[in-house]
């Protein structure tokens, strides 16, 4: 088996309110193989995006650690994990959180630019993906004249940037009507198949029930985790994807 | 462009907000522009003026500067002709100043008069008509106001008269002298009504020829950076007068105006303080706004560096927009102001208290820059310690 | 330029013949200023040495007073220090016996000046009569020109400071927009949250007016206590009239009323939506 993306052990946060601690996680252990579509379910205020976020180095744990790729996050500097998240992760949100004042184009550059990929190529890798995602119509446009779907779409571009390891996203389909929720879903599905290792957090069975394993949380512990033993076989490369 | 200027077109957004914070600026750039002239103006536009003609050193009566008392020098032969056995002296010329009175109709007009030898001087420049000559004992030069004032023009005749006596309810002296020139007096104040004569003929209107009286000693040194030196010299050789170089003089002066000079200084640093309020608070309320951007960005891997340098490339570019639109600002209020001050009376009319010069816009622009910049320090740091996972949260609920 | 001599002590005037004395009484006596004793240390008694050359300091007088001089605005500045003197011993001290710089006249009750200086003026040959309301006026135009310029400076710190004001209050309720958006959505009335914003603006001008004023007065004190030690005098810099407080109260809080107005009427005119981000 290839070194698994993801390996958290015995994770645990605490937020302290009003003197007392709040457990958010207890004790949480997983690990994700490369190409692996991993769901993560449960009520609210179950840790799954604590979790997240943990996993995404954008919070510190109270204990336990994280390894993406076979680095502890635990041991990187704050400049370091910047660099993490810039190279290795992608992330969604639930609310978008486009800048904007940059155009569709312009927003999934953004981390490109980061990266200091050269003008020429970071533009044209823009449009590719924003193709990828069936929006290079809308290139030009701010990202306050798309629609929800279409910001979303935008942000899994932007996500996709940099040709992450792992792309985390965090209730992508929760401010997103039915049908548009769906051709989200269509898009992870068709990411994960082209090789994209996925961790979800949803309220949508729907997604749910597309991914390959389901982690149930509750009161900050994994309950249950499914999968899909075929669904964790190598991952197929689709030429549509830009690689 | 790393954040490729996410900031900055964030500036669009708000367009009347932008506006006013950049119309802020402006008139503090402007105020502050306005206090770097005055500060340094006063001192440069004396010094020109002093300078005018080439004369780097004033011989006056001890303790007094030129002009400034009714007191005079005896013996202004002589001492003319020690200064000039300096080597380093390149001219030497003598001043009388006196009240000069003539007719105008049947009224009696003041006249301000100035004796001098005209080979060395440094008090006029020909506008029209010719200069005196040295031993041209029946020629005048007039100011325009003067001539306004007499009703006289090139070639004229004039009567002048010196030593009015009450009592008796005439002249002790009058002589008649023709209009030869229309000059500018370097020195006078706006309308002052002056009139020239050689010395010998101004001192016999005075009756100061007896003991060859004057106001004051001019020297013009061969080599500019000689002055220091030799003023020393002429210090040490005449004890009994005064003797200031163009710098003594400006520091005179100085001290006598020192009071603009402070309140430059206080409303220059108002101005900064203003511009750092000003900016500082649009960035951090604009950052507050932006918090959910911005630990968005720090969450897809935008380091804290790109985010501050964001910030502060927000902070310069208003302050360089404020900037720009104050200089002309400024410049415009330098002229209202200047026509303020320049209204003192007794001032020489060629003197400016605001003088617009490269150095001191340059040094207005640079010091609103930085002022700026610091002034997004505080923004810019409150946007790079936001906490990432927190401030989703909060922006999520 | 004068030179110092020791002082007299008791004992000594004691000792003085009656002779003696009779000499004394003919030495001139001047009164000098306050600064000018305190710059050569000289006290009442002091006997100094006068005359218009350096070379020729011939006049012995006594320092029969020290006087504070009338603070002069016009004359702080130049740093000259002055005495007085006897009239007749200035003259001849100058060697210009019966020459004035002026007259001065009193005039008995109900003469009008004016007309007593046109009078005079008429037949005045070699000199000129002003009354004193005349001078007074020709002599301050320096400070009318002063005035006007601390004026223009006022009317741009005025105008910046309601630039600034007006930037701060669209800042700062537009920092509200989303709470003024839900105050919208659960039925509060576009009056009440303009009357609210506006109430906040003027409390807000009214505590900034009554800070203000304590500034100013602290500013001017400092201001008279440096000046007064920087030019050795007694004159009053600043002044703070309730005049000049009420006017600078009720300028900002229009200012800041205006302000908080024009600011509040944005937040309310926009829709619900708009503000909340979804419109």
């Amino acid at each position: 088996m290839s070194r698994p993306v993801l390996l958290v052990r015995d994770l645990s946060k605490q937020y302290p309110m009003n003197h007392e601690a709040v457990h958010a996680l207890r004790g949480v252990s997983l690990t994700v193989q490369p190409g692996e579509y991993v769901a993560i379910a449960g009520p609210s205020g179950s840790g799954k995006s604590t979790l997240l976020q943990l996993i995404g180095g954008i919070d510190t744990p109270s204990g336990g650690t994280v390894e993406i790729l076979g680095t502890p996050l635990q041991q990187l500097s704050d400049r370091e994990l910047t660099r993490l998240r810039l190279t290795r992760l992608g992330f969604i949100f639930q609310r978008f959180h486009l800048l904007p004042v940059l155009t569709a184009q312009e927003n999934v550059e953004l981390p490109m630019a980061e990266a200091r990929v050269p003008r020429q190529q970071r533009r044209q890798r823009a449009l590719d993906l924003l193709r990828y995602v069936g929006l290079a119509d809308r290139a030009g446009h701010l990202a306050t004249q798309l629609s929800g779907g279409e910001m979303q779409r935008v942000a899994i571009a932007r996500a996709l940037a940099n040709r992450p390891a792992l792309l985390l996203a965090d209730e992508p389909t929760g401010e997103l009507d039915a049908a548009t929720g769906q051709e989200i879903l269509d898009l992870f599905r068709r990411l994960n198949q082209d090789g994209t290792t996925l961790l979800v957090v949803t309220h949508d069975e729907r997604l749910g029930a597309q991914a390959g394993r389901i982690i149930h949380m509750l009161d900050g512990r994994i309950q249950s985790d499914t999968s899909d033993i075929d669904s964790a076989a190598t991952p197929r490369h689709h030429p549509a994807t830009p690689r | 462009m790393r954040g490729l200027g996410w900031s900055l077109k964030g500036l669009g957004r708000h367009r009347l907000r932008s506006a006013l914070s950049v119309a802020g600026i402006a008139i503090s750039a402007a105020m502050l522009l306005d206090m770097v002239m005055l500060s340094g103006g006063i001192e440069k536009s004396f010094a020109e003026l002093l300078l005018a003609r080439g004369y780097h050193i004033r011989l006056t009566p001890k303790g007094t500067l030129p002009f400034d008392t009714e007191a005079t020098l005896s013996g202004a032969g002589r001492l003319i002709a020690a200064i000039r056995r300096d080597s380093s002296v390149e001219a030497a010329g003598a001043v009388l100043g006196t009240s000069l009175y003539s007719r105008r109709n049947d009224s009696l007009v003041t006249l301000f008069g100035y004796g001098i030898q005209p080979e060395a001087q440094a008090l006029y420049t020909l506008e029209s008509g010719h200069d005196l000559g040295p031993a041209d004992t029946t020629g005048v030069l007039l100011s325009l106001p003067a001539a306004h004032l007499l009703g006289a023009g090139l070639g004229d005749s004039v009567t002048f008269m010196g030593r009015l006596d009450p009592q008796v309810v005439t002249a002790a002296v009058g002589r008649k002298l023709v209009v030869r020139g229309i000059v500018r007096w370097v020195y006078d104040y706006r309308g002052q009504p002056s009139v020239g004569t050689v010395l010998p003929a101004m001192q016999s209107l005075a009756g100061q020829r007896i003991g060859d009286h004057v106001s004051l000693l001019m020297v013009k040194v061969r080599e500019d950076t000689a002055a220091a030196l030799v003023a020393a010299r002429l210090r040490t050789a005449f004890p009994q007068l005064e003797v200031n170089s163009v710098a003594d003089l400006v520091r005179h002066f100085k001290q006598r105006l020192v009071y603009f000079r402070q309140l430059s200084y206080i409303l220059a640093s108002m101005s900064l303080v203003v511009t750092v309020l000003l900016i500082g608070t649009l960035l951090t309320i604009t950052v507050n706004e932006r918090l959910g951007e911005i630990a968005t960005l720090r969450a897809i891997g935008i380091s804290r560096a790109t985010v501050v340098r964001e910030i502060l490339l927000e902070g310069a570019v208003l302050t360089l927009l404020g900037s720009s639109l104050g200089i002309v600002l400024g410049l415009l209020t330098a002229r209202y102001l200047d026509s303020i001050l320049t209204s003192f009376p007794g001032l020489p009319a060629a003197f400016s208290f605001f003088v617009p010069r490269g150095d001191s816009l340059t040094t207005a622009a640079l010091v609103l820059l930085l002022t700026g910049v610091l002034a997004a320090l505080y923004p810019a740091w409150l946007a790079a310690r936001a906490p990432i996972a927190a401030t989703l949260r909060t922006e999520a609920t | 330029m004068i030179t110092r001599a020791r002082k007299l002590g008791g004992l000594l005037l004691l000792l003085v013949t009656a002779g003696a004395r009779c000499l004394w009484a003919q030495v001139p006596a001047i009164a000098i200023e306050r600064q000018l004793a305190r710059q050569f240390d000289l006290s009442v008694g002091d006997t100094v040495s006068l005359g218009t050359q350096v070379d020729s300091l011939n006049l012995l007088v006594i320092v029969g007073a020290i006087y504070e001089p009338r603070p002069d605005p016009a004359e702080i500045a130049k740093r000259e220090r002055h005495l007085r003197m006897h009239l007749p011993d200035l003259a001849s001290l100058l060697g210009a016996a019966d020459r004035v710089d002026r007259i001065s006249i009193g005039l008995r009750p109900g003469i009008s000046a004016d007309s007593a200086a046109a009078i005079l003026d008429r037949g005045a040959y070699g000199y000129r009569a002003f009354s004193s309301e005349a001078i007074a006026s020709e002599s301050s135009q320096t400070f009318l020109v002063v005035s006007r310029f601390h004026r223009a400076i006022a009317v741009i710190t005025v105008v910046a400071s309601a630039v600034f004001l007006l930037c701060i209050m669209l800042l700062k309720v537009e920092e509200r927009r989303l709470d003024a958006a839900v105050m919208r959505f659960v039925g509060v009335r576009r009056r009440t949250i303009f009357g609210a914003l506006l109430l906040e603006a003027s409390l807000i001008a009214v505590l900034g007016s009554a800070l203000g004023t304590v500034l100013a007065y602290l500013a001017g004190a400092a201001t008279n206590a440096y000046y007064r030690r920087f030019f050795d005098t007694i004159l009053t810099f600043s002044i703070i009239t309730p005049g000049i407080v009420a006017f600078g109260v009720v300028l900002s809080l229009v200012l800041g009323a205006l302000a908080g107005a024009f600011a509040a009427w944005r937040l309310v005119r926009t829709r619900p939506l708009v503000l909340w981000g979804r419109g």
